[in-house]
C-alpha cells in the first residue's frame, strides 16, 4: 500500500513537473489586465473568442486573463512589486502622472513599427506623450463631453418635436428654462450637476468655456498663470448658482453627486439632463437599466463665449517591466480587439464582435469619437456600427454634429486635478449657501490654484 | 547568585514567548514607521528615494492651500468628539450596570451598531442626512411639520453631525469596556452603601464614578488619538466638503499618497500628525499627573 502511494505521489510529481515545462514552452506571457470583470459575461464571452483567435495567430504567446481595475491606491504598490499586468486600462486623468513617475512603458518604437503613430488623433496623442514626444499608451476610445437626456422626462414636459425627438437646449439659458419646465411638469430635477469630487470641476470647466473663460494659461517660460477669477469664469459660476437658487432645478444634493450617481439619476428618471460622454452610454443603459429609446445625447449648450466640448481619451497602458516582445504581443491582442488603426480581417471582426456585444447587452451602438484618423479604419468602424444600429440616429445627431465641429477642446493644462478640486470647492459653497459671494470665492480659488502651480514648478525640475 | 541565574532563565523564557510578536511588530509596525520618517526627508519617484532634501517636503505640504482648513477641522473633530462622544459611553455603561431587567438585551443593543461595517454605517447615515424631501430625517421631521433641513450641507454643522454618526457607531464598544470595569467593583461597597441608605445617584457619584476615572483617562487619550486620524467618514460622506468644511489632515495624507502619488509628501504629513499626537499625549499626561499630586 505504502509503495503504491509512494508511486502515485512520484507519478503526480513527475506529471506536474512536465506540465510546468509545457507551460514554459510559450516564452512570452502577456497578462491581460484589460480582461472584463466577472459580472460582464457578454464581454467575457467576446474576449474568450479573441483568445481562441490569438492561439492561431500567436501560438508562441501565452495570454493570461488578469482582470485589473486601475485604482490609484493599488497601482503604485503593484509597480514596485512588478505585478502590474502587461497591458491595462487607465483613466484619462492618469497618463501624465504615470509617465512622470516612470510607472509605464515607452511604446513609441513598437507603435512606429506598426505604423500606428501617424494614425493617432493628435489631441489624444498629446495626452499620452511626454515632453520629448515619446508615447506611452494607445487609445481605447476617445470621448467628448455632451449632454445625456432622459427622453421620457422631456416628453412629459412637452419638450419634444412631432417625431418624439427631444427639443435639445441650444444655450445654457435655454437649458435652465427647459430644466425648470421639466421640474414643474414632472417633479424630477432638470439637471444633475456634480459637486462631490473633482468631476464637478471637470464639468464646470466645460461650462466656463462656454461663457468665454480660459481657466489657466501656459507662459513662455513653462510656468502657468491661474485665471479662475476672470469675469467670464465668475459669470459661469453665477449661472451655476442660479440653477440652484433661482431656477431650483438641480437634484436634492449636488454635493453628493459624482460621476457614477449622475448616470443613476438620469436612468431612474430623477434627472432629465446630465453632462456625460459618448463612451459612457453603457452606464445608464446596461449599468442602470435605462431603456434604449429613453436615452438621447446632444451637444454641450453654447454660452456667450461659444460652444465647446471637452475631449479626451481612455488609454491602454503597459507595465514598465514589460519586454518589447511582450508589448508587441499585447498590441497584437489589441489589434484583434479592433482597438487599432489597422484594417484587417482580425480588426474588422473585432469591431463586429464589439458592436454585436453592445447590441446584445442593450447598450446604444453609436458612432465612436475618433481616436484614430485614418480613413479606411473609420469606414470599417462606421460599417460595423451601421450594421448593428439599435437606436434612432436622430437621438444622437446633435451630439455628433457638435463633436465633429471646431468646438473640441482638451483639458486645461497644468495641475489640472488641483484646478478641478479648487473649482469643486467653490461649487460646493455656492450650491449650499445662498448668500455665497461668487467673486470672492473664485478669487480665493484662483489664489490657491496659483500657489499650487507655483509650488509644483520646482518638483518638475 | 543562584537565584539570579534562575531568574535570568525565566527571563529568557518570557523573551522567547514574546519573540514572535516582537518580530511581527518590528516588521509590520516599527520598521515601516522609521522608513516613513526616512521617506519624508527625501525626494521620491514612486516609493523610491532619490535625493536627501531635509525638511523641504515638510515646508511643501504646509504650503498646500487646504492645510489650514484640514488642521483646524481636525482639532474641531477632536473637540466635538470629546464634547459629544466622551460621556455617552460612560452614561450608557452606568445606566446598563444599574439596570436589573433586560440587562443583556441593552448590552447587545448598544454594541449592535459596532458590528455594522464602517462604510455601511456611513451610507446609512448618508440616507438619513440627504437634504431635500427625500432624506430619511427630513421625512421623519416632515411628519411633525418641520421643513426639510440641509444637514451636512450647512458647513457649521458638518463636523458635529459627522461626530454624532461616529459616536453612534463607536460608543457601544467603549461602553462595554466601562461595564467590564464597573462589574469589577466590589459588590460589598454597593451593599454597604445601600445599607447606609445611599440613593442610586449617591452610589454612582461616590462609588462607580471614582472607580472608573483611571480608565476614563486612558480612554480619553485613546479617543483623541483615534479621532485625530479621522479619514473615511468625511471622505465618503462629503469628500471633505462642502468647501473644505469637513476635510481632515488624514484626508490630505490620502490625497498626497493616492491621488498624486506623492509619497514623500504623504510621509511628511503623517510624521507631523504623529508629532502633534505625541505632544498632545505628553501635555495631557503632564496635566493629569499634576492633578493626581494634589
Amino acid at each position: 500500500m505504502k509503495r503504491r502511494v509512494a508511486g502515485l505521489l512520484g507519478a503526480t510529481l513527475a506529471a506536474s513537473m512536465m506540465l510546468g515545462v509545457a507551460a514554459q514552452a510559450a516564452d512570452i506571457t502577456v497578462n491581460l489586465g484589460i480582461w472584463p470583470e466577472d459580472t460582464l459575461t457578454d464581454e467575457i464571452t467576446m474576449h474568450e473568442g479573441f483568445l481562441e483567435k490569438m492561439k492561431e495567430l500567436r501560438p508562441d504567446v501565452e495570454y493570461v486573463p488578469a482582470y485589473y481595475k486601475y485604482s490609484t491606491d493599488t497601482f503604485m504598490p503593484m509597480v514596485e512589486a512588478s505585478t502590474v499586468p502587461t497591458v491595462f486600462e487607465s483613466w484619462f486623468t492618469e497618463p501624465q502622472k504615470l509617465i512622470k513617475q516612470g510607472a509605464v512603458a515607452d511604446i513609441t518604437d513598437q507603435l512606429e513599427e506598426r505604423g500606428w503613430l501617424d494614425a493617432m488623433n493628435p489631441a489624444i496623442r498629446e495626452l499620452l506623450s511626454d515632453e520629448n514626444g515619446r508615447i506611452y499608451g494607445t487609445p481605447r476610445d476617445g470621448y467628448a463631453l455632451g449632454l445625456m437626456v432622459n427622453v421620457d422626462l422631456f416628453k412629459q414636459a412637452g419638450l419634444v418635436d412631432e417625431n418624439g425627438v427631444p427639443k435639445f437646449p441650444q444655450t445654457w439659458d435655454e437649458l435652465a428654462e427647459d430644466a425648470k419646465a421639466i421640474k414643474e411638469a414632472t417633479g424630477a430635477a432638470g439637471l444633475c450637476l456634480l459637486a462631490k469630487d473633482n468631476a464637478g470641476g471637470w464639468h464646470f470647466s466645460n461650462i466656463a468655456w462656454a461663457f468665454g473663460a480660459t481657466l489657466v494659461t501656459e507662459n513662455e517660460d513653462g510656468t502657468f498663470t491661474a485665471n479662475l477669477a476672470s469675469d467670464e469664469a465668475i459669470a459661469a459660476m453665477e449661472y451655476v448658482k442660479s440653477l440652484k437658487w433661482e431656477y431650483d432645478v438641480l437634484t436634492a444634493d449636488p454635493t453628493s453627486e459624482d460621476w457614477g450617481t449622475g448616470f443613476t439619476q438620469i436612468a431612474t428618471d430623477n434627472a432629465a439632463m446630465y453632462i456625460a460622454a459618448n463612451d459612457a452610454v453603457n452606464q445608464p443603459t446596461a449599468g442602470n437599466g435605462m431603456a434604449l429609446e429613453n436615452l438621447a445625447m446632444c451637444a454641450i449648450p453654447a454660452g456667450p463665449g461659444g460652444q465647446y466640448s471637452l475631449s479626451g481619451g481612455t488609454p491602454y497602458m503597459f507595465s514598465k517591466d514589460a519586454t518589447p516582445e511582450e508589448i508587441d504581443a499585447a498590441l497584437d491582442y489589441l489589434e484583434v480587439m479592433g482597438k487599432c488603426p489597422v484594417v484587417s480581417d482580425e480588426t474588422v471582426s473585432g469591431l463586429e464582435a464589439d458592436a454585436q456585444m453592445r447590441k446584445d447587452a442593450g447598450i446604444p451602438v453609436i458612432q465612436k469619437f475618433p481616436c484614430w484618423i485614418n480613413e479606411d479604419f473609420l469606414a470599417a468602424e462606421e460599417k460595423s456600427i451601421e450594421e448593428n444600429a439599435n437606436v434612432d440616429p436622430a437621438l444622437y445627431q446633435p451630439y455628433f454634429d457638435a463633436v465633429s465641429a471646431d468646438g473640441l477642446r482638451t483639458e486645461e493644462p497644468g495641475q489640472t486635478q488641483d484646478m478641478y478640486a479648487e473649482l469643486t470647492k467653490v461649487l460646493q459653497a455656492v450650491l449650499t449657501d445662498e448668500s455665497a459671494d461668487v467673486a470672492s470665492l473664485m478669487q480665493t480659488a484662483n489664489e490657491n490654484y496659483q500657489t499650487i502651480l507655483d509650488n509644483a514648478a520646482p518638483a518638475a525640475e | 547568585m543562584k537565584k539570579k541565574t534562575k531568574f535570568k532563565r525565566r527571563d529568557l523564557m518570557s523573551w522567547l514567548v514574546m519573540l514572535p510578536s516582537v518580530i511581527l511588530f518590528a516588521f509590520y509596525v516599527w520598521e515601516p514607521l522609521l522608513e516613513n520618517v526616512r521617506l519624508s526627508l527625501y525626494s521620491t519617484i514612486r516609493y523610491q528615494t532619490i535625493d536627501f532634501v531635509g525638511l523641504a517636503n515638510y515646508s511643501r505640504v504646509l504650503k498646500v492651500p487646504d492645510f489650514m482648513a484640514a488642521f483646524k477641522n481636525t482639532f474641531s473633530y477632536t473637540f466635538w468628539s470629546l464634547l459629544i462622544g466622551f460621556f455617552v459611553p460612560m452614561i450608557m455603561a452606568v445606566l446598563i450596570s444599574e439596570t436589573v431587567h433586560l440587562k443583556s438585551f441593552f448590552r447587545v443593543g448598544v454594541y449592535f451598531p459596532n458590528i455594522v461595517p464602517g462604510l455601511a454605517t456611513i451610507w446609512i447615515w448618508n440616507y438619513f442626512f440627504t437634504p431635500g424631501p427625500t432624506g430619511v430625517l427630513n421625512i421623519l421631521l416632515g411628519k411633525i411639520g418641520i421643513a426639510p433641513q440641509v444637514w451636512l450641507n450647512d458647513s457649521r454643522w458638518t463636523i458635529p453631525l459627522i461626530v454624532i454618526t461616529m459616536t453612534w457607531k463607536a460608543a457601544g464598544s467603549t461602553a462595554l469596556i466601562y461595564m467590564a470595569s464597573i462589574s469589577g467593583i466590589s459588590a460589598d461597597l454597593y451593599e454597604a452603601a445601600t445599607i447606609d441608605g445611599a440613593t442610586i445617584w449617591q452610589r454612582i457619584k461616590n462609588i462607580t464614578l471614582p472607580s472608573i476615572t483611571g480608565l476614563a483617562r486612558t480612554l480619553l487619550i485613546l479617543q483623541v488619538i483615534s479621532v485625530f486620524q479621522i479619514l473615511y467618514e468625511p471622505m465618503v460622506l462629503k469628500n471633505g466638503g462642502p468647501n473644505n468644511a469637513s476635510i481632515s489632515l488624514m484626508m490630505l495624507v490620502y490625497r498626497f499618497a493616492f491621488r498624486d502619488s506623492d509619497f514623500s509628501g504623504a510621509a511628511a504629513m503623517s510624521v507631523m500628525i504623529c508629532i502633534i499626537l505625541i505632544l498632545l499625549s505628553g501635555l495631557y499626561m503632564k496635566l493629569t499627573r499634576k492633578k493626581e499630586e494634589y
